[in-house]
């Protein structure tokens, strides 16, 4: 341990018992301040009032002197943990590892699509945006007619893996295309040609507001008995 | 050879040059491997990946200030790739963690050699069992000496968190090096 960091020997007549026992019903537990400056005092960068005060609690505390006493030897043991010998032969292992590799000029983007096809949450992440994708294709106009169509070819150049990708999106959205035909056929009958054509939204919308007040409207009153047991009016 | 230069052989495809810059770098990259995964066939594995890395992508290396940080932020990635890899298909048997790793140091004789490995064994055992956190801001700041604002960019955290984390994780490991009868 550091000398500054261990405790002195009490002064006849003081008890550290009589001591805790007046901090814990004062102010609290002055271990648990000294734990929040700890570092602070073993970097060296607290202000010289809180150190000296520092120091006189610790004079007095043996856990804390303790504590102070192990950060300032991590200190050093961390500081020397940076460097770990791999062992005799790592660096020849290296070098056979890497005689015939060639060195890139610069990133391609064979080695981007690689990366990113194998990463650890790219199932996880290629369903999400499928999703997304799916999604926005049913609600979204899309900017070029038969996108959908000419997307494998767009992606072919990137790979099988991509073309695969595509290609089971594409079915998906065919797939949720059908499902949500099948779904709506009894509610929204004469408008199923907008899901074919896209720009569905504000079709069932302007087909809701259309409808509202229908079913808003308040039911007639059942006819009186009255009215059922009047006469003709002038059958003449 | 300043770093620039070495760099600038490395790049024109100088071997010995190669080689140099393997040995410059070896021990940081197998130590914050060995730090990560508490393996040292593991270390050693990940850290000849690392280097082929750098060798595929020497137009990348960053110049001489840069350069550290670089190899230990793409050591982290590597590092953090095999533990999530080792979590989802955990091996069949696990090598003692005991084995112990050569400390590079100066030592003075046998015994302060043993006292300073036994310490440093402690050190590490006690690395582990704190948070992940906590343990990468240990690793990057105190023992690879990176800056805050180097730190904050590699976790993706702001500068305050790696700051007050910094505090409470030097702290969390001297409690428990004193529990385990290390600060007496």
């Amino acid at each position: 341990m550091h000398p500054d960091f261990k405790a002195t020997p009490q002064e006849p007549g003081m008890s550290p018992e009589l001591t805790r026992a007046i901090l814990t019903r004062t102010s609290g537990d002055p271990c648990h301040r000294l734990q929040s400056l700890a570092c602070d005092f073993v970097d060296g960068t607290l202000e010289a009032e809180q150190a000296s005060l520092v120091r006189l609690h610790l004079g007095h505390c043996g856990a804390c002197s303790a504590l102070v006493g192990a950060l300032a030897g991590l200190q050093t043991d961390l500081s020397a943990m940076a460097q770990v010998d791999p062992g005799p032969w790592f660096t020849q292992a290296v070098l056979r590892a890497t005689r015939h590799l060639p060195i890139r000029q610069g990133a391609d983007l064979r080695e981007f699509w690689w990366r990113l096809m194998h990463r650890p949450r790219i199932a996880l992440e290629a369903a999400y945006l499928g999703a997304a994708a799916g999604l926005m294709g049913i609600y979204l106009p899309m900017p070029v007619p038969d996108l959908a169509l000419r997307i494998p070819a767009l992606v072919q150049p990137l790979g099988d893996s991509a073309l695969r990708v595509a290609e089971q999106m594409a079915q998906a959205e065919r797939r949720t295309t059908t499902t949500l035909q099948r779904s709506l056929r009894p509610v929204a009958k004469p408008r199923l040609d907008s899901l074919r054509r896209g720009n569905l939204w504000p079709r069932v919308s302007s087909w809701i507001k259309a409808r509202l007040p229908f079913f808003l409207r308040t039911p007639p009153s059942p006819p009186s008995p009255d009215a059922e047991k009047a006469p003709p009016a002038n059958p003449g | 050879m300043e770093l620039p230069q070495l760099l600038a052989l490395v790049r024109r495809g100088d071997e010995l040059a190669w080689e140099a810059f393997v040995r410059r770098f070896q021990s940081r990259v197998f130590g914050l491997a060995y730090h990560y995964t508490a393996q040292a066939e593991d270390a050693r594995d990940l850290a000849q990946e690392v280097f082929i890395r750098i060798y595929q992508n020497l137009a990348l290396v960053p110049g001489e200030d840069g350069c550290l940080p670089w190899i230990i932020r793409i050591t982290r990635n590597a590092c953090i790739d095999h533990l999530r890899r080792r979590k989802a298909r955990p091996p069949l048997w696990d090598l003692p963690a005991d084995e112990m790793f050569d400390l590079r140091s100066t030592d003075r004789n046998p015994e302060e050699a043993h006292l300073e490995a036994v310490r440093k064994t402690m050190v590490h055992r006690a690395l582990q069992e704190l948070t992940d956190l906590n343990r990468e801001v240990i690793l990057l700041k105190e023992i690879q000496g990176l800056g805050l604002e180097e730190i904050a960019a590699i976790l993706e955290v702001p500068v305050g968190t790696v700051k007050s984390r910094s505090h409470r994780a030097r702290l969390e490991l001297a409690q428990k090096l004193v529990a385990a009868g290390m600060g007496a």
